[in-house]
């Protein structure tokens, strides 16, 4: 097991700087938004001005962070993104097929992926190991995996995080492939110090983490994560999923409710979060601060099916006293 | 640390299998010239992989024909890697690609109809995200489980080797493809053009009139064994991929330090874990892509850690130009080539060496010289910079 | 000669993207690549080189020949005057 020493994020929930936000989370609405920080308070005017949201997001997420676990610098920062820097992305797409001439290079370079592990990099000067990973609706558990490889080999502590941004062409992609939405799209960043030792400020530990991608048979796969970490699963206080078509959502229902996990223990996070590919970040904070809130909780599974190609499973278990 | 490396593939604009890209690279022919595939007017100097769309469908054999140039060029290589190795149930295989465009190739099409209005192919943007380019590699090759996709700039590639090896030594796989494909695109074309580094004339690596780089195309894949893995596939080993590194630069957003701070930590780092003695390095395969920034602040870093005894080094890049995400993949194939067949490569087009570090890299091919050890840099933006170190002992 | 100045400043701050500073802040003479002065670094310069081009029908082709007119805001309206003098000829 490894210790969360630190959680951040920025979502469309009071979730900032707010320990004990899970308690009073609203199902997002339509003119729900952003809840955003003033990141003048967090990053250097000079880079902050070329930040899009999503780098923002990120940056202030990760001085959270380092701050909340008193560790200045990390000896790695692994980040996952589904689908990068977009505002950047499609501002640089308009710019080079409608301008003629010199273009500016801004939004190109920050188009890139690896700006926002850059970013925080450039921000605190750190010069180990910087990664992004980027598997859509898995590339947070990725990045995850990777930091806890990262804390077997040599790391005392990784900074891990994921964020995604929303645009508005977004909306139009949806409506124009039918694709089977249950919520609202939405932006978030969720940034975690993960330590190799526990602390006084640690806050809760992760145990296991997997992605199976084009996955076949979903409840055979949850079945065999839980028997190679000793749990059962009526031994899981919280299952956490989201509850995003009925398909796999159903499937995975079907799966806790005919293993002993009563209903009103299996939560969808989707619900809160809106929806973007990392959302399972997001759901990792959740889980962290319902463990911070009840000390009945011991193992909360985040069950991450957001793709129904995919599967994400990560443990997250509470620390005895 | 030593990782079995059993199969490797590469498709550039040298060649569409290992053994082509060899004999370029042995005759000294450039895969560099005027645009001919993209749709780009401007004539400008490009390594594309001599290949349209449609000639890669169909010597692919791919069914589902809404995919990436991207994926298919990553899939051509990875087949190559792969070779006869059969799946096994026993056997956990994964997959791990790196890509910086994904399928923008395809995005950027739609999206100039999407700005006219003009009935915009949403479908087209199926393919736009960066694990949609593995998945698609993943699922033409039987391969489910640990899929995964590295987006760090041009060091990516060297970024997906090195993770896969660490999956293989902590047990979490058996078995792992891994590399990186990029197919060029107007959006990287014009944003390396509006950087000011696209080289209107043929790149010229390390040499002191140079101006910028040539963009290029490919993918390349290695794969990576254990023992258990090998007891079933019978895979013969090529040779061991042995040390590697990535450390942050954290100097500023595009440019690499003056003094090569993270470059220098990457290869102090990657030689270090290799066991591998500095003096014992047989050949560097540079990460060189000829901009002013890039070849003095590697110069530098190579100054850092080989003092003035740096061995025979050069960047292949004047031949398959910058492939981006696929570039530390290609070259790490061009390494393993230079042990599997002891040869150091040149590095076209140089002339004289910049002033100030005075560094001459190899210029004609080398045949004489024993090739043991080899490492590779790939030095991104962000300040991402890897290393990796290959040899022919475990 | 002062208008133009005037307009450079609002241009730099518009393309720049730097939110928190007024025209009246930027000093002629203000050195725009210090960290006194405005504090850019390379990318802000090629920026400007889009400015020259977008705004006032100058390009520059190397990045090396901004750094001299780049240096405060009077040698950038000097550079800007002397190029349209030069194309007027």
């Amino acid at each position: 097991m490894f210790y969360i020493s630190a959680a951040s994020s920025i979502t469309h929930q009071p979730t900032f700087k707010n320990a004990g936000f899970s308690a009073s989370l609203h199902e997002l609405t339509e003119d729900s938004e952003l809840i955003s920080p003033n990141y003048k308070d967090y990053i250097d005017a000079a880079l902050l001005r070329r930040m899009s949201k999503i780098l923002r997001m990120s940056v202030a997420c990760a001085k959270t962070c380092l701050e909340e676990a008193e560790i200045s610098q990390p000896d790695s920062i692994v980040v996952g993104t589904g689908l990068g820097c977009l505002q950047d992305t499609e501002k640089f797409l308009g710019t080079f097929l409608t301008i003629e001439g010199l273009l500016p290079p801004t939004s190109f370079i920050q188009s890139t992926h690896n700006t926002i592990a850059g970013q925080i990099s450039l921000s605190i000067g750190n010069h180990g190991y910087n990664m992004t990973h980027t598997q859509n609706t898995l590339s947070f558990e990725h990045a995850l995996i990777d930091s806890m490889l990262l804390l077997s080999e040599d790391n005392d502590h990784v900074l891990v995080g994921a964020a995604d941004e929303y645009i508005e062409i977004l909306d139009k992609i949806q409506q124009d492939l039918h694709l089977p939405l249950s919520g609202k799209l939405s932006s978030g960043a969720s940034f975690f110090m993960l330590s190799k030792e526990r602390s006084a400020n640690s806050l809760a530990g992760i145990s296991a983490v997997e992605t199976i991608g084009l996955v076949e048979d979903i409840q055979t796969e949850i079945q065999r994560f839980l028997t190679e970490q000793n749990i059962r699963s009526s031994d899981l206080d919280m299952v956490l999923f989201p509850g995003f078509e009925l398909g796999t959502s159903g499937i995975i229902l079907d799966y806790f409710i005919n293993n002993e996990v009563e209903i009103d223990r299996i939560v969808d996070y989707l619900q809160f979060s809106g929806i973007y590919p990392t959302t399972s970040a997001f759901a990792m904070h959740y889980a962290i601060d319902r463990l911070g809130q009840d000390e009945n909780l011991k193992n909360i599974l985040v069950c991450n099916c957001l793709n129904s190609k995919n599967l994400g499973l990560t443990l997250i278990q509470s620390l005895e006293a | 640390m030593s990782v079995r490396i059993t199969g490797i593939g590469v498709v550039s604009a040298i060649g569409l299998s290992v053994k082509e890209n060899l004999l370029s690279l042995k005759t000294g022919k450039s895969g560099i010239g005027p645009v001919q595939y993209l749709d780009e007017k401007r004539g400008l100097l490009v390594g594309e992989v001599k290949a349209s769309n449609q000639e890669l469908l169909e010597y692919l054999e791919i069914k589902n024909k809404n995919i990436s140039r991207t994926s298919q060029l990553g899939l051509a290589a990875a087949r190559q890697a792969l070779g006869t190795t059969g799946m096994d149930a026993s056997i956990k295989t994964g997959i791990i690609s790196a890509t910086s465009v994904g399928g923008m190739d395809r995005s950027e099409d739609f999206y100039v109809d999407y700005l006219s209005g003009d009935h915009p192919d949403y479908n087209l943007l199926r393919s736009h995200d960066s694990g949609n380019t593995t998945e698609r590699i993943a699922a033409e090759l039987g391969i489910s489980g640990y899929i995964n996709t590295l987006s760090t700039a041009c060091s990516s590639g060297v970024n997906a080797i090195m993770l896969g090896a660490r999956l293989l030594l902590n047990g979490k796989l058996d078995r792992v493809l891994v590399g990186g494909t990029d197919a060029l695109t107007k959006f990287t074309i014009n944003g390396f053009r509006s950087l000011m580094i696209y080289d209107d004339q043929w790149c010229r690596p390390f040499d002191e009139s140079r101006t910028g780089l040539n963009l290029g195309e490919g993918a390349g894949f290695l794969l990576l064994e254990n023992e258990k893995s090998i007891a079933l596939s019978g895979n013969k080993t090529l040779c061991y991929v042995n040390g590697w590194a990535n450390a942050a630069d954290a100097y500023h957003q595009t440019a690499s330090s003056p003094d090569g701070k993270g470059a220098t930590l990457a290869i102090q780092k990657a030689i270090s874990l290799s066991g591998i003695d500095v003096k014992n390095i047989s050949y560097i395969n540079a990460h060189g892509t000829g901009t002013k920034n890039n070849d003095l602040s590697e110069s530098v870093a190579l100054k850092n850690v080989f003092g003035d005894q740096i061995p025979p080094f050069s960047s292949t890049k004047p031949f398959t130009g910058h492939t981006l995400a696929a570039a530390g993949a290609i070259e790490s194939v061009f390494s393993i080539l230079a042990i599997t067949n002891q040869l150091i490569y040149p590095n076209l087009n140089f002339q004289n060496p910049i002033e100030g570090t005075g560094l001459v890299p190899v210029t004609s091919l080398l045949t004489n010289k024993p090739v043991k050890a080899v490492l590779s840099n790939s030095f991104g933006f962000g300040g991402n910079n890897s290393s990796i170190v290959f040899s022919s002992d475990n | 000669m002062d208008q133009l100045k005037e307009d450079l400043k609002k241009q730099i701050i518009e393309q720049l993207n730097l939110e928190d500073i007024q025209v009246s802040e930027i000093a002629d003479d203000a050195l725009l690549f210090n960290d006194e002065g405005l504090g850019l670094d390379s990318i802000d310069a090629l920026e400007l080189i889009v400015l020259l081009e977008k705004f006032h029908g100058i390009q520059v082709t190397k990045p090396e020949e901004g750094k001299e007119a780049f240096m405060s805001i009077n040698t950038m309206a000097d550079y800007i005057t002397r190029r349209k003098a030069e194309q007027a000829v």
